[in-house]
């Protein structure tokens, strides 16, 4: 009776973990480390200056990336937007029609542009 | 085909949709209102640098250069506050539009390493096979992206507008890929190991984000599969759960949520390493502004850099009397040996004190004792100089892509 006492009050030690001489588990058991609201992005998305063309950009870009793509670059020549925008459909596989790139750039150069 | 061609996972497609469901506006090419208004900002010292300070998962409120796919930088002052970055500031950047992947993709009872190739004996392990099989490794590193500070070229150049923030120190903790690969039995005559994580483009055309090393680094012990930061399981930003560690070099080798490795014999030629991520086949990785390099090869090791981070240009100091001023220093990994700082335009160097080492691959702290020597506007200036003698230049070098910048950097501070 003594004796299963004991035992029984050893495996409750064990289960508990405040028995640690032959640790058995190396391995952390599987777990998520965040709460479930840790898991969501924030919704708000940016948006580029009203203008004509604005609407082709966003319909153009805003499907691969944010538009903050385009609004944090430094004022860059019609050169460098065409140059841009050939990027993202030589390289990126962006299926913009060639013949949008001029209204496209027309657009970039006006709103985020440098002569 | 794994990686050589790849999409991410087989799993990857069902649940993109419900996963970005509530941006699921954006894909009619309708974004939403733009910041609120009571958003902070910050304002980086160049043209059109004003950014959202913005919360996200796991981290505090950081700066943000992009949305989607999310590029957060960290606040310059958190790095005066100690030498490893905290996990709720460190940078974040991401490549393709389904990034980060999707948390039901993470899961333990999902989430799959594989390890293929030119091996005898493929691997298919979970993170806790991957933890069970073999010995955990720490170690404390930088990790800088290639074009951190490269808001700051000039001529401006096109690409990430991002100050210094876009890089951080942690420790990690993981298992040593040389471990995996050695367990995977790689055949004789390996060139290069490739590895792909599970962020994806949305469009067929666009080039998944697929990374390759040299098989002799990948052999070295100092490269991990980490799925710990500083003392915690890696944020989901930051690649939990498993990202790849390659102390010394440049960020966009640490590929996050790594779940394909690949052995290969010839080397890979996928667009992220050629013709992305190059740099002019030069020992200053420069040419002359506004210039093309006749050669690229493909950025590796970073330069040596050194900050001020206890004085910003807004500062003010008393004249005459002693102030502590600290800052950092790092390099590729063979170790700072000496910072110095100026006060009169680099005409007299003194030496700074450096801190206890944290091991070559992490920032060293430095520190000096300035006695400012006049009143009005003083510039200071910090030079770190590592165990090969290379140090920085004066005066910034130049490439196209806006990578390594590793100028001195001034702060201008006033003296009353």
């Amino acid at each position: 009776m003594n004796r299963l006492w004991v035992l029984g009050i050893a495996g409750l030690l064990t289960a508990q973990g405040w028995v640690t001489a032959d640790p058995p588990v190396p391995v952390e058991p599987p777990r998520n480390p965040y709460a479930a609201d840790e898991w969501k992005l924030p919704a708000a998305q940016p948006s580029v200056k009203a203008g004509p063309g604005a609407g082709l950009v966003i319909a153009n870009c805003a499907q691969c990336h944010s538009l903050d793509y385009i609004t944090t670059q430094p004022p860059l020549t019609r050169a460098q937007w065409t140059a841009g925008i050939e990027k993202m459909r030589g390289r990126f596989g962006a299926t913009t029609p060639t013949n949008l790139v001029p209204n496209l750039a027309d657009y970039l150069t006006s709103a985020y542009g440098k002569p | 085909m794994g990686v050589s061609t790849g999409r991410s996972a087989p799993i990857a497609r069902l649940s993109r949709r419900r996963f970005f469901g509530t941006a699921g506006v954006l894909a009619l090419g309708v974004p939403l209102r733009g910041r609120p208004a009571d958003t902070a900002t910050v304002t980086l010292p160049f043209a059109n640098g004003e950014r959202p300070l913005v919360k996200y998962p796991q981290k505090r409120p950081l700066i943000r250069l992009t949305a989607r796919p999310p590029q957060l930088e960290t606040p310059f002052a958190v790095f005066n506050e100690s030498l490893l970055t905290p996990n709720d500031a460190f940078f974040v950047r991401y490549h393709l539009t389904h990034a980060p992947p999707p948390p039901e993709w993470l899961q333990a009872d999902r989430f799959r390493l594989a390890v293929s190739g030119t091996v005898r004996a493929p691997l298919t392990l979970s993170l806790e096979e991957l933890k069970a099989r073999f010995p955990p490794v720490e170690t404390v590193a930088v990790l800088q992206c290639s074009g951190n500070s490269r808001g700051f070229f000039e001529p401006r150049v096109a690409g990430g507008q991002l100050g210094h923030g876009a890089m951080g120190c942690a420790r990690w903790r993981g298992v040593r890929l040389a471990d995996v690969l050695e367990a995977a039995g790689v055949e004789p005559g390996a060139a290069q190991v490739v590895f792909n994580g599970l962020d994806n483009p949305l469009m067929p055309a666009t080039p998944d984000f697929i990374k390759a090393i040299e098989f002799d680094l990948a052999t070295s012990p100092d490269l991990l599969l980490a799925f710990d930061m500083n003392g915690e399981a890696l944020p989901w930003l930051n690649g939990y759960p498993l990202r790849l560690v390659v102390p010394g070099y440049y960020g966009t080798y640490w590929v996050k949520q790594v779940h394909e490795i690949r052995v290969v014999d010839a080397a890979f030629q996928g667009f992220w390493m050629n013709p992305g991520y190059r740099i002019p086949d030069d020992p200053c990785a420069a040419v002359a502004p506004g210039t093309t390099p006749k050669r690229t090869v493909p950025i590796t090791r970073m330069n040596v850099r050194s900050f001020l981070t206890s004085l910003t240009d807004a500062s003010t100091v008393r004249a005459g009397t002693p102030v502590p001023i600290r800052g950092i220093a790092f390099d590729g990994g063979h170790g700072i040996r000496e910072v110095v700082v100026s006060d009169d335009g680099g005409r007299h160097w003194h030496a700074a004190e450096l801190g206890p080492s944290l091991g070559d691959y992490a920032f060293r702290e430095w520190t000096f004792s300035w006695t400012p020597p006049r009143t009005g506007r003083v510039t200071l200036m910090s030079r770190a100089t590592n165990r090969l003698g290379q140090s920085q230049p004066l005066e910034p070098l130049w490439n196209p892509a806006g990578y390594m910048r590793n100028c001195v950097e001034p702060v201008t501070v006033t003296v009353a």
